[in-house]
């Protein structure tokens, strides 16, 4: 039989039905809503006035622009005093090389980060033996839980002037640290992103033959020469996997950026950039923030290609040795014993409080209390009311005192930054010097109304303590009080709900009608996006996996194709693209009468969560040895037939595992949901809300906490699931 | 059952040629095996017949029917698979059942065939275990069971005993052609094992790097090689290069390193030719119509009921297998030995490698 067009697209010598459509139907979805889409941006992009040009990239890529410059200024923190108690205060939010070259910096500073605690995690986990590792199994387990948003939160909160961090440094050293903008946001993105390169790096760790070891140890290395030349290199190829990975998240990650966006610095990011600005001016096109996202996808791909070029040029032999063989583990020397127990405890430890601080901010409420306070600095301001007119000299106030009132500003561990007015009597002395006055006495009673940051709701209560402070005499011959210090005491502040466990931000979670319409929409196209995902998963890895057509190579680099697609670039493509082909209709996002975002939502979580499933199904189907369905059809039953009954039946369980993951990932899909997602916010998934949470402060942070708690859930049930059904240990995330 | 021609089956996979042009004449009711080397062509060859693979050129027959471009599931050429390919998701019932379900067969017809399969291939009582409760040997009978019960018009074996330990292998040999004879169905068989071809077959295909050097029965083979290849792969044998020196008619001279044998039969053209000679066929005591060789011994290798004695003469070193007798155990290396051999057992063939 001649080998005809069939043959060499699809690898059938006769046309089946069956095989074409298992290449085509996941190659057409994927051009019709992938690749096109981002075409569509990038003709947006080569425009300028009509005709092709390159004159938005040349803007993006000229020096001393707002994409790529030199930082101002080189220092790598800022001092500034605290508000009320003029204590140093160091500001550490990183340099400033525009746009572009932040988004680079950050991102291989995550990468670096990652890599280097993943590493270390895997090689501890994967060749020590020692007590309690139960417990940093079990620990290290947590990180990979993925809330987005109120993790970054919660680190935020700790890296706060207020949080544990630089309250620490305030007991020992008397000053306060900030970690904010390009340095928070790269902090925030090492902590969450570090599992993926724990992941890989532990299975290639796991997967050296010990016989490998065994023999250079057997020819004389030891130790860190044995680690350096023999069991790194051969891991190098699974850690650069899953640091690619986190190169790829760090740039394209919006949580971050987001909630640290009061923070100017924070948003001169690629991510943030493209976020903040495609989507205003519905309808008009920014031809820069498109070309911005080209740069952003092209980095992206580069990295994604060089890892893949790399990876197979090095696909070791032993990998393929299906052999069990019991892995090389020692108990650690004493030194080693002390490093891990004194530093990699305490860090593991301080990478698993994101999802510790959402699960306390789900669960905790934060009233407090207080009954008196005595450590209030603070600053006050407003009119003081002499009881009769003043001269130049000293004088005494009567003893009922002057009467002010003002506002008053300060700070107290017990209850935070307090901010209200204040309006009483000052008793002590009084100097005026040519309309200068100033003031050395105590308040004896002060009424004061007001917030307190560490107490849930305002304040009523009575101030009293000694004063200092000098002020200007004002022809009415009232005192404008301009720079006063107030070491205060607070009385009788009502004693607040206690800080204690409640059940009461995931009820008005499940109560609110609002938030639980976000729980319904994102379990809605989460669900209807995973069916799509397993009829996309199951066709693609079958042609991939048993016909060698011309169409295979280009399937399989498609499939996988979408973890290097950043979010916002596909949400982008969406939006020029749909608008496009299907203005008018639900599909188009610029006609907010008819958008429904639920279409576009569902399509963009079958995109970018298929390479999940795709792996697991395509690993599961190179497990079933192609004479089981050769058998099946010798005997006389047709390709549907033996797909249906051997080949399906036999990989069910890679299918299950496969679409759990792409599931749990869909759920806590950000980028799209956030964009496209909230311009209805009656059809807007989870995410979108707990954005608008963090973005504009509409909402409680407790209940998109209590959201992230709801996401944990469904991925600890689902790895449970996994787990108990699959008997497979639960693959979360990789590159291969 | 069925008769089976093969006609100038050439296959391409890209640039590599697997079969370069085979034609094959399978008869009614015969064990036909193809025999060679890993790489020879020969599973391309049985898949082709069962329709798993498509020739580039070619003609396939089952009786006067053009098969070429039948499917394999409309063939009716059933294959037991090498590594068996039990469905391990279905119990030994199912799996063997499964063929007579395509085909639609009522219930009770279902079961009886079933029943009959196993007991073949004596499993009667494993209907129920799934093919991981089962050993090898059980496995490859469920196969075949799978296979048999569809009544196949030709029954297709891919190296069927080549997952099982040697014991096995006897006894499953011996079960495969018992079950040939009862049911008188053609069977085609794919090994590399030229001891299991010969014991099994009624005829052999020996084939190597994609085309066949010689069909014939066990014996015709074996004694008769057409060519150095056969004649090298069929058992151990002595392969010495050669020169023929003098012709007269058939009747030859050949001469290696100073040696010089007349009167050998030979009808080829070239010159450079080998002599084969079998061990079996090698006397240390003189015999009638023999040439002598004159060396001595380098070897005497111990197997048990026989001994080989490996003399060397010039530089080539040749083997003779002999019983073993006290006499022989008495040879030691060093010592000078004469090898006669009857003109009638050496082959002369033409250079082929």
């Amino acid at each position: 039989m001649k080998s005809n067009w069939n043959e060499r697209l699809f690898g059938t010598p006769k046309f089946e039905p069956l095989v074409a459509t298992s290449y085509l139907f996941p190659l057409l979805y994927l051009l019709f809503f992938l690749i096109i889409p981002v075409l569509a941006m990038l003709a947006i992009a080569f425009t300028y006035n009509g005709s092709l040009s390159l004159h938005w990239f040349r803007e993006i890529f000229s020096f001393n622009s707002d994409y790529i410059k030199l930082p101002s200024t080189w220092s790598l923190f800022q001092s500034v005093k605290m508000p009320g108690t003029g204590e140093t205060l160091y500001i550490i939010q990183g340099l400033d090389f525009g746009i572009v070259l932040n988004s680079i910096v950050v991102a291989s500073v995550v990468t670096l980060l990652a890599s280097l605690i993943g590493t270390i995690f895997a090689f501890l986990m994967a060749r020590y033996t020692f007590p309690g590792k139960n417990l940093f199994r079990i620990l290290l387990f947590i990180p990979l839980l993925v809330t987005p948003f109120v993790s970054a939160y919660v680190v935020q909160q700790i890296f706060s002037e207020y949080g544990v961090m630089s309250s620490i440094l305030h007991a020992l050293f008397g000053f306060r640290v900030r970690v904010d903008g390009l340095a928070g946001i790269a902090l925030a993105q090492s902590i969450t992103y570090y599992p993926i390169v724990y992941l890989n790096a532990y299975a290639s760790f796991i997967n050296i033959d010990p016989s490998l070891e065994e023999q250079a140890e057997n020819l004389g290395s030891r130790g860190f020469h044995l680690f350096r030349t023999v069991t790194f290199p051969l891991a190098l190829p699974g850690i650069a996997a899953g640091a690619t990975l986190v190169f790829i998240f760090s740039l394209e990650d919006l949580a971050a950026p987001i909630v640290f966006h009061s923070n100017d610095l924070a948003k001169r990011i690629m991510s943030y950039q493209i976020f903040s600005k495609f989507l205003f001016g519905t309808g008009e096109r920014s031809p820069l923030i498109a070309a911005l996202a080209i740069v952003m996808l092209t980095l992206a791909i580069i990295a994604f290609l060089g890892i893949r070029k790399y990876v197979s040029l090095r696909q070791y032999a032993m990998l393929s040795k299906g052999g069990r063989w019991s892995p090389r583990v020692s108990k650690p020397r004493i030194g080693q014993a002390l490093i891990i127990y004194l530093l990699l405890l305490p860090l593991l430890l301080f990478t698993i409080t994101p999802q510790v601080g959402v699960v306390q901010l789900a669960f905790t409420e934060q009233h407090r209390v207080v009954t008196n306070v005595t450590d209030i600095s603070a600053s006050v301001a407003g009119l003081m009311y002499p009881t009769g007119p003043v001269a130049n000299g000293t004088l005494v106030t009567p003893k009922g005192g002057w009467f002010f009132q003002g506002t008053v500003k300060g700070y107290s561990d017990s209850i935070g930054v307090i901010n209200g007015s204040i309006n009483g009597f000052f008793v002590g002395k009084v100097v005026v010097s040519g309309g200068k006055v100033s003031f050395l006495g105590n308040i004896t009673y002060a009424d004061f109304q007001g917030l307190a940051s560490r107490y849930n709701g305002t304040i009523h209560t009575q101030m009293k303590g000694p004063l200092t402070g000098t002020g200007e005499l004002l022809s009415d011959g009232t005192v404008n009080l301009t720079s006063t210090r107030f070491k205060a005491t607070m009385f009788n502040i009502p004693a607040g709900k206690v800080s204690k466990f409640s059940f009461n931000y995931v009820k008005q979670m499940i109560l609110t009608p609002d938030v639980r319409r976000y729980i319904v929409n994102s379990l809605l196209y989460s669900t209807v996006a995973v069916v799509l995902i397993v009829l996309l998963s199951i066709t693609s890895s079958y042609a991939t996996s048993r016909f060698k057509g011309a169409l295979t190579p280009v399937l399989e680099s498609i499939v996988i194709l979408p973890m290097a697609v950043p979010g916002i670039v596909v949400a982008m493509g969406y939006f020029y693209f749909f608008h496009l082909v299907f203005p008018g209709t639900p599909l188009d996002p610029i006609s907010p009468a008819t958008f429904n975002p639920a279409y576009v939502l569902i399509l963009a979580y079958s995109v970018r969560r298929l390479p999940f499933a795709a792996r697991s199904v395509y690993a599961g189907l190179q497990q079933v040895h192609v004479s089981l369905e050769e058998a099946s059809m010798n005997l006389g039953a047709s390709r549907w037939k033996t797909v249906t009954g051997i080949v399906l039946p036999l990989i069910s369980l890679n299918v299950f595992g496969g679409a759990m993951l792409s599931f749990v990932y869909a759920m806590s899909e950000t980028s799209v949901g956030i964009t496209l997602g909230s311009l209805n916010m009656a059809k807007a998934p989870i995410t979108a809300f707990m954005k608008e949470v963090l973005l504009s402060a509409a909402g409680s942070i407790n209940i998109a906490a209590a959201l992230g708690v709801l996401l944990i859930t469904v991925q600890i049930i689902s790895i449970v699931l996994v787990n108990v059904i699959t008997k497979q240990r639960y693959s979360f995330i990789g590159l291969s | 059952m069925v008769e089976v021609r093969l006609e100038n089956i050439v296959k391409r996979f890209g640039e590599t040629v697997a079969l370069k042009g085979i034609s094959l004449h399978i008869n009614h009711g015969e064990l036909f095996t193809l025999l060679g080397p890993s790489g020879c062509g020969k599973s391309t060859t049985l898949r082709i017949i069962a329709g798993l693979d498509y020739p580039t050129e070619g003609k396939v027959f089952f009786g006067d029917q053009d098969v070429t471009n039948l499917s394999s599931s409309d063939r009716g050429a059933v294959l037991v698979f090498q590594n068996y390919a039990l469905w391990p998701h279905m119990s030994v019932f199912d799996n063997v059942a499964y063929g007579l379900r395509i085909r639609k067969l009522p219930k009770e017809e279902v079961e009886k065939r079933v029943k009959w399969a196993l007991e073949l291939v004596k499993l009667q009582g494993f209907e129920d275990r799934y093919p991981t409760q089962l050993s090898g040997g059980q496995q490859q009978r469920v196969a075949i069971a799978r296979a048999l019960v569809v009544e196949p018009k030709l029954l297709l074996l891919d190296e069927p005993l080549s997952n099982l330990d040697a014991k096995l292998r006897l006894e499953m040999r011996s079960e495969i052609r018992r079950i040939q004879r009862e049911l008188g169905i053609t069977v085609l068989y794919v090994t590399h094992d030229q001891e299991e071809a010969m014991a099994i077959s009624d005829r052999i295909a020996v084939m190597n790097v994609g085309t066949v050097e010689q069909v014939g029965t066990p014996r015709g083979i074996y004694e008769h090689p057409k060519t150095e290849f056969v004649a090298s792969f069929m058992g151990k044998t002595n392969v010495i290069p050669a020169k023929v020196t003098e012709r007269e008619g058939d009747r030859v001279t050949v001469e290696f390193e100073s040696f010089r044998l007349e009167g050998l039969t030979y009808s080829g053209e070239k010159d450079d030719v080998v002599i084969v000679i079998r061990p079996e066929r090698i006397s240390l005591h003189p015999v009638e119509d023999a040439i002598t060789l004159e060396g001595t011994v380098d070897l005497v290798e111990y197997y048990g009921f026989f001994v080989e004695v490996i003399g060397v003469f010039g530089e080539r070193r040749i083997i003779a297998r002999t019983i073993s007798t006290r006499e022989v155990s008495g040879i030691r290396p060093t010592q000078p030995i004469k090898f006669y051999i009857r003109r009638d057992d050496i082959l002369v063939l033409p250079k082929q490698l």
